[in-house]
């Protein structure tokens, strides 16, 4: 079934995702696709190719999605084109993932047969199935001597109600399976339409940013053609640009002159930076443009926030540089200038979630070579006061912006609705994290092979701290969690505020459950006296709700700090070691005369450690 | 001029807090001597020679595990290569090493100073430090010292031992000032991680003492000793005014020195200034042509700060005209302030372009001078 002219049929394509969980093997199964199909050799196979950022690679999940076009020939000696679309595999990125799935017409459910389905890829796959996916259930890691295909087959079966006879048995390892998994991609997967002659409309799935290209749009054209050279517009910002190269994203970018209806290619515009490109938003022509975007864009929302602020206050510029490049292939990442008494000039910065923000400061730190800060992360709150009579909404994202007690009507903060997936001999460590994080139990679904789904509310708050860790290591690494935005609820929260030597450091205050404030007061001043180094004087470290102190500890001044001997060969022992305490010294933040090291602005995270 | 560091690396037995290069076989002593001779002459007519030498000094590892003929002969080799002028010539000794004899042999030798490693009369302290020695041993070989007429002699004491009491080191200081010493060596315990005490500490056996009782123990010496005469000239070095190891001082000054011997540090400044350290290891020494270990640069900024370092820790202190002539370096106005504010606090003495730490600034002095440099 050909369209256009039989002596120059169409190839036909085939868009399509992987939705797997972390560690199902997904990328192993790419490699082996790409492999089979000839897109790349064995000689420059980099174990895992499509996650190629360096953090990616190490914590074996992707942040960003990827895309990658193979030339597959069938048996038959027909050729089809495949366009493999990566999405990012963690919950901080389900946007980033909605885009993505809506590049494809298909999603291969890829389910480790030992492991069996976790809750990611539940919601991964709900969201595919609302979009009307074709999905291809595969079971990875057949050849694993664990593997239970019968037990996990079934799971799949009660998910997404298909048959036995359609879930394919498939090793990403070995091979096995993989020539029946490529004709599954051409049969069952349905065809893009080929519009071309329509107004175009091209989906941004992703966008990265190349220093000596600029950013790079990564698109799936739905309708209409792009050509070289064209004028192009996106919509939710309707900044122009010339589309100066386009071309296909194989490992190495191949530049082409047209991009038609169902293909998948980059673009490069005129000018070098194309921060106007969001995804999610609509690429189109400025001649003949489309009256409508694709639906569904969404301005990212960030959940998490932090000051992020340079040890060296001259680094400031820095820093906003970083963050503007880093800004431009990580649309989800928000930053505006903040003020703090204690570190100076710095950034408020927004994030999708807890991972993401700790990406963030990777980067800076890896790729930017930057010395930062950062503040204990929170969430946004909604605070009612009466100002002159008059109610007033106002929204801090920042705990030292939280008003006086006595001025606060009522603070709300955002609730999740947490999922969990655990086998069910941890239901009782989950619950007891849950009631611990003040989760309100909705309920408990057993599934098969012994696993049970918990539903759980819980405030935000209390997930962004360390809340997945705890999960993961009270189930040895068996629980998974997803979670999405609720609701925002009345709370009774304060704002604890901590004081070295007298002077309050708005870096270190937090917004806490009234009930837990005195323990939270009494753990951080003592972590905290742990982490600050003695002085050559007395440093008091003290908590406070408003101006009442619930905690005090003290950092004892230095009494004795001097070496016995100092003779031929201690000299150039003594300076190099001189050398290496200076080094510290200046990573350390001056507060007013205090010096406090990097660590101790995310005390409150590591207090944990103690118990 | 310039001092010469004899690395004499035997002792009888291991003592649990030293790091310093030394072997327990007695055997390799006259081969040792003979390498020793031939490390002398390598250094006949090189520019090293040149310079007058002041002071010569024998150090360990135990220096009197030597006999009287050996220092003899090694002192006559120094005599023939380089100039010697020494007004100082010290050997570190045990004291159960010492005899009557010995200390007379030395004397006519040409030795002008006895350093006595006494570190404790206390029998429990000498038994947890594993010293060679008893009490007794060390009284007797204190009076021997006492009457040998040497130009000057000094003994060495440890404190802040594990459950060491103020009162444990104040009976020290006076049996020690019974035999009215002209200088005291007084060093703190330096727990060293590869030694054995080290590892008892890394195991949890042994816990160093709290800084405030060590501190103390600090401000302590100083107090007794002060109605003798005896003063705090250093860190860890008291005196009778003019008793001062002329040796020792030099290396606070980056005068030069050579060191010679398995494991003895050099420095060196001509055009360009460096150390180097001799390969800590007998064997490899007594069979060996070339025994210099890696030469370390050094920048005038690390010369510098090594001189702030140095002079922070001696009651003498530093002057900024020297820092400039010497080494083209200029305090800024925050080191300027910083130190101001030192002596606000009593902890410094600031003299125009001079300044020295107090007993009180000396007893932090890594603090102020880590302080000091990194404000630089």
């Amino acid at each position: 079934m050909h369209a256009g002219n039989p002596a120059n049929p169409m190839t036909e394509i085939r868009n399509f995702c992987i939705i797997a969980h972390i560690d199902h093997g997904k990328s192993t199964l790419a490699d082996r696709l790409l492999e089979r199909t000839g897109a790349i050799t064995e000689r420059d196979m980099q174990a895992q190719i499509l996650d190629d950022m360096d953090l990616e690679r190490e914590r074996g999940i992707t942040i960003k999605s990827h895309a990658i076009k193979m030339d597959y020939e069938r048996p038959s000696g027909e050729k089809v084109i495949f366009n493999l679309i990566d999405t990012p595999g963690h919950v901080d990125f389900a946007y980033e993932v909605s885009r993505a799935l809506k590049a494809c017409e298909g999603a291969l459910l890829v389910v480790d047969a030992a492991q069996g389905v976790e809750a990611q890829t539940i919601s991964t796959l709900y969201q595919a199935i609302d979009q009307d996916l074709e999905i291809v259930p595969v079971l990875n890691k057949i050849d694993l001597p664990g593997a239970d295909v019968e037990g996990v087959g079934q799971q799949i079966v009660d998910l997404i109600g298909c048959d036995h006879e359609d879930i394919l048995h498939v090793s990403g390892k070995t091979g096995e399976g993989v020539d029946e998994l490529l004709e599954a991609v051409v049969k069952r997967i349905p065809a893009p339409g080929r519009e071309n002659d329509k107004p175009l409309r091209a989906l941004i799935f992703d966008s990265i940013f190349n220093t000596y290209r600029g950013s790079i749009v990564y698109v799936r054209v739905m309708q209409g053609t792009l050509h070289k050279g064209e004028g192009i517009r996106f919509m939710a910002t309707n900044k122009e640009y010339d589309a100066e190269e386009i071309g296909y994203l194989k490992l190495k970018q191949e530049k082409t002159d047209k991009l038609e209806a169902g293909e998948v290619g980059y673009v490069i515009g005129s000018v070098k930076s194309l921060e106007d490109a969001r995804v999610g938003d609509t690429l189109t022509t400025i001649k003949n443009a489309a009256q409508e975007p694709i639906p569904g864009y969404k301005e990212p929302q960030p959940m998490v926030f932090s000051g992020i602020y340079p040890t060296q206050s001259d680094d400031f510029e820095n820093l906003r540089s970083a963050l503007e490049k880093l800004q431009l292939n990580d649309a989800s990442l928000t930053y505006q200038p903040e003020t703090s008494k204690a570190l100076g000039f710095g950034f408020r910065a927004g994030f999708l979630g807890l991972l993401h923000m700790e990406i963030v400061q990777e980067r800076l730190d890896r790729e930017f070579d930057i010395d930062i800060i950062t503040t204990v992360p929170n969430v946004e709150y909604e605070v009612h006061k009466t100002e002159r009579g008059e109610q007033k909404k106002v929204i801090v994202d920042n705990p030292s912006a939280m008003p006086d007690p006595s001025k606060v009507d009522a603070v709300y903060e955002p609730y999740i609705k947490a999922s969990i997936i655990t086998p069910s001999d941890y239901i009782g460590p989950v619950m007891k994290l849950c009631q611990e994080r003040r989760g309100i139990y909705v309920n408990q679904l057993h599934m098969q092979s012994q696993r049970v789904e918990i539903t759980y509310e819980l405030p935000m708050a209390e997930v962004v701290f360390d809340f997945y860790d705890r999960l993961k290591s009270g189930t040895r690494g068996y629980a998974s969690l997803d979670y999405e935005f609720l609701e925002y609820r009345k709370g009774d929260l304060v704002r604890l505020d901590i004081l070295l030597n007298g002077e309050p450091v708005d870096a270190l205050s937090s917004i806490v459950h009234r009930d837990n404030a005195y323990e939270l007061g009494r753990k951080l001043c003592k972590k905290l006296k742990e982490l600050i180094p003695q002085h050559q004087f007395q440093i008091p470290v003290q908590a406070s709700i408003g101006s009442n102190v619930i905690a005090r500890e003290t950092v004892r001044a230095l009494r004795k700090d001097v070496t016995a001997k100092c003779y031929g060969g201690d000299i150039s022992r003594k300076r190099k070691l001189l050398e290496k305490q200076k080094e510290g010294k200046k990573r350390m933040k001056q507060v007013g005369t205090v010096e406090v090291p990097q660590e101790a602005f995310l005390a409150v995270l590591s207090m944990d450690d103690d118990q | 001029m310039s001092g010469i560091y004899l690395h004499i690396p035997f002792c009888k037995q291991a003592c649990s807090y030293c790091d310093f290069y030394f072997v327990t076989r007695q055997e390799l002593r006259e081969q040792y001597v003979e390498r020793l001779l031939q490390e002398i002459r390598n250094y006949r007519d090189t520019d090293y020679t040149e310079e007058p030498v002041q002071t010569i000094y024998f150090g360990g590892g135990t220096p009197s595990r030597l006999g009287v003929k050996q220092i003899d002969a090694i002192l006559a080799e120094l005599q023939r290569v380089f100039n010697v002028q020494a007004s100082e010539i010290t050997l570190e000794m045990n004291p159960d090493d010492v005899t009557a004899d010995y200390l007379s042999g030395l004397k006519q030798a040409g030795l002008t100073r006895a350093s006595m490693g006494v570190q404790s009369f206390q029998p429990e302290l000498l038994e947890f430090m594993h010293r060679a020695h008893n009490r007794d041993e060390a009284l007797q070989c204190l009076e021997l010292l006492s009457a040998s007429k040497f130009q000057s002699f000094t003994a060495d004491l440890i404190y802040g031992n594990p459950n060491q009491t103020a009162e444990q080191l104040a009976r020290d200081i006076d049996l020690l000032l019974q035999f009215d010493p002209p200088h005291i060596s007084a060093y703190s315990l330096t727990v060293e991680p590869r030694t054995r005490l080290g590892k008892q500490v890394e195991l949890g056996r042994i816990n160093p003492p709290e800084d405030d009782i060590v501190a103390d123990q600090f401000a302590l010496l100083n107090e007794q000793l002060k109605p003798h005469g005896i003063h705090r000239y250093e860190v860890s070095n008291y005196s009778k005014p003019g008793m001062e190891a002329v040796h020792n001082s030099s290396y606070w000054s980056h005068e030069n020195y050579l060191g010679l011997g398995p494991g003895a540090h050099s420095f060196w400044w001509d055009e360009k200034p460096r150390r180097w350290q001799n390969v800590a290891d007998i064997n490899h020494y007594c069979s060996s042509e070339d025994v210099a270990g890696e030469t370390e640069q050094l920048s005038m900024q690390e010369l510098a700060e090594e001189r702030i370092m140095m002079g922070l820790r001696t009651k003498k202190g530093i002057t900024e005209t020297e820092l400039k002539s010497r080494y083209g370096y200029s305090l800024n106005e925050k080191q300027w302030g910083y130190l101001q504010k030192k002596q606000d606090e009593g902890r410094l003495t600031l003299k125009g372009s001079d300044f020295a730490l107090t007993e009180t600034g000396l007893v932090i002095a890594d603090a102020i001078i880590l302080d000091l440099i990194t404000l630089h």
